[in-house]
């Protein structure tokens, strides 16, 4: 995993109470935010606020973030890669692992943990996307789970499809999944998109490109496990996501 | 604990494929607890509505909204809140909408409760973060009501904002609909300093 020296922070706590909290969360480091609004994709030109947020100290509200959603938004579909047993999406078969951690490396327990993704030819399931190229008739391309004890997620699915964004100037978004994480306090609250190594798309992107910091660039990009560790049948691949918000993963049974 | 923390990952728009299946009827219903549940959080139950548009006042097709707020008595089911035990157990405080091709997008929620933080004493408010294609950082802003000028007048998030810009911040009465009062709350995401939103750092 890789770190960030942030030497001007104040020593972490194990265990926080309510006047612990900060009076202000501090900004994102510079870098990792991407850079709006993005030349060559338009639509972030038109939504982009224009005016500068205003900081505002983290009382209660924002310290805080549901902690049991799994009531809401059933949990458990991790298998994106067999429709029902035995019907199998066309691709290639991928295993997808890893860690939801907060900024101190402390695992993000019950987190909410949300994919989505195209098909292996590029396509997703929904209403919006009308391209020419196939459904999948095994292959739907999302699940939603909970975050184990040790803050870890897994899914099975397949490889996605680069697909060619609609713009006048079009480009090709590489293969990516996209990822929602909704943890236990409004700052870690996160919808990130991941990558795979050595994709000649990933250096054309407009998306990916939009963050600054090619270190924070190369940490949307997973990580290949070897065939050794993953089996004949399936790709594999660790990814571990950092939510923000020191103080913000309550300490729970 | 060393001075070495991890960096967090980037955020990301959420794109315009974010699922339709991820949703239920009742996500963006905070009264009932799961869907098909009756609403049986404590509270008054109200309706909270409005468009969100972009530059030029065209309307936002297909944006995510998600809503966070403290149950009636200004109480939050989390670690952090130290009256926790008394939270309402039939409110989880968030919910989800989606806009529709009006830009328009409905929540039905209670009036939430204040609360005194570190911070100063909060006005009764709705946190909505604001997802979308072309949005590559989530949009945050809070909704407050008309009910609590004494309150608002008071609220140290919403003395922040510039006096001229409050009044976008507060939901404006929009009549009843089978007896639940309805709020009208709309988001301009771009416009000149006169027409947008304000908006919060996260
Ligand atoms: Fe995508």
């Amino acid at each position: 995993m890789p770190q960030a020296p942030r030497n001007n922070r104040k020593e972490g706590k194990d265990n926080m109470t309510a006047s612990d909290v900060p009076d202000r969360f501090e900004p994102w480091p510079p870098g990792i935010e991407p850079a709006v609004p993005i030349a060559g994709y338009p639509n972030t030109w038109t939504f982009t606020p224009s005016q500068a947020p205003i900081r505002r100290p983290a009382t209660r509200t924002e310290a805080t973030g549901p902690m049991e959603l799994q009531r809401k938004l059933p949990c458990g579909d991790a298998n994106l890669a067999e429709l029902s047993p035995g019907k199998f999406a066309i691709g290639q078969l991928m295993h997808i692992a890893g860690r939801i951690l907060d900024e101190e490396g402390r695992p993000v327990r019950g987190a909410i943990v949300e994919l989505w993704q195209a098909n292996a030819s590029g396509r997703y399931f929904h209403p919006i996307d009308q391209r020419a190229a196939p459904l999948d008739p095994n292959f739907i391309g999302n699940g939603r789970i909970r975050t184990d004890d040790e803050g870890r997620y897994a899914f099975m699915t397949v490889k996605p499809g680069a697909y060619p964004v609609p713009v006048k100037e079009t480009w090709w978004r590489p293969p990516h999944l996209h990822f929602s994480v909704i943890g236990p306090s409004s700052l870690s609250r996160l919808v990130t998109q991941m990558y795979f190594e050595g994709d000649p798309l990933n250096a054309l992107d407009r998306i990916l490109n939009s963050i600054p910091d090619r270190a924070a660039r190369q940490r949307l990009i997973a990580r290949d496990l070897p065939p050794a560790e993953v089996g004949d049948e399936w790709l594999g691949f660790t990814h571990d996501i950092v939510l923000r918000g020191r103080h913000a993963t309550p300490m729970t049974p | 604990m060393s001075n070495s923390l991890l960096a967090p990952t980037s955020q990301h728009t959420i794109g315009p494929f974010f699922p339709r299946t991820f949703f239920q009827p009742s996500d963006n219903d905070l009264t009932r607890v799961t869907h098909g549940a009756e609403p049986t959080a404590r509270g008054e139950a109200i309706l909270l509505r409005g468009t969100v548009l972009r530059a030029e006042a065209v309307p936002c097709l297909n944006q995510i909204l998600e809503a966070w707020q403290a149950d009636a008595a200004g109480r939050f089911n989390h670690p952090l809140d130290p009256e926790r035990d008394l939270a309402d157990p039939d409110f989880l405080g968030w919910g989800r909408a989606w806009t529709d091709a009006e830009g328009s997008y409905d929540f039905r929620t209670i009036i939430p409760g204040g609360y005194s933080d570190a911070a100063g004493r909060r006005a009764p408010h709705i946190n909505l973060s604001v997802m979308g294609a072309g949005l590559m950082r989530r949009a945050q802003t809070t909704v407050f009501f008309p009910d609590f000028p004494a309150e608002n007048a008071a609220d140290p998030v919403l003395t922040l904002v510039p006096e001229a810009h409050r009044g976008k911040l507060i939901a404006v009465p929009g009549g009843m609909v089978d007896g639940v009062r309805v709020f009208r709350f709309d988001i301009r995401l771009q416009g000149d300093a006169a027409t947008e939103t304000p908006f919060f750092e996260d």
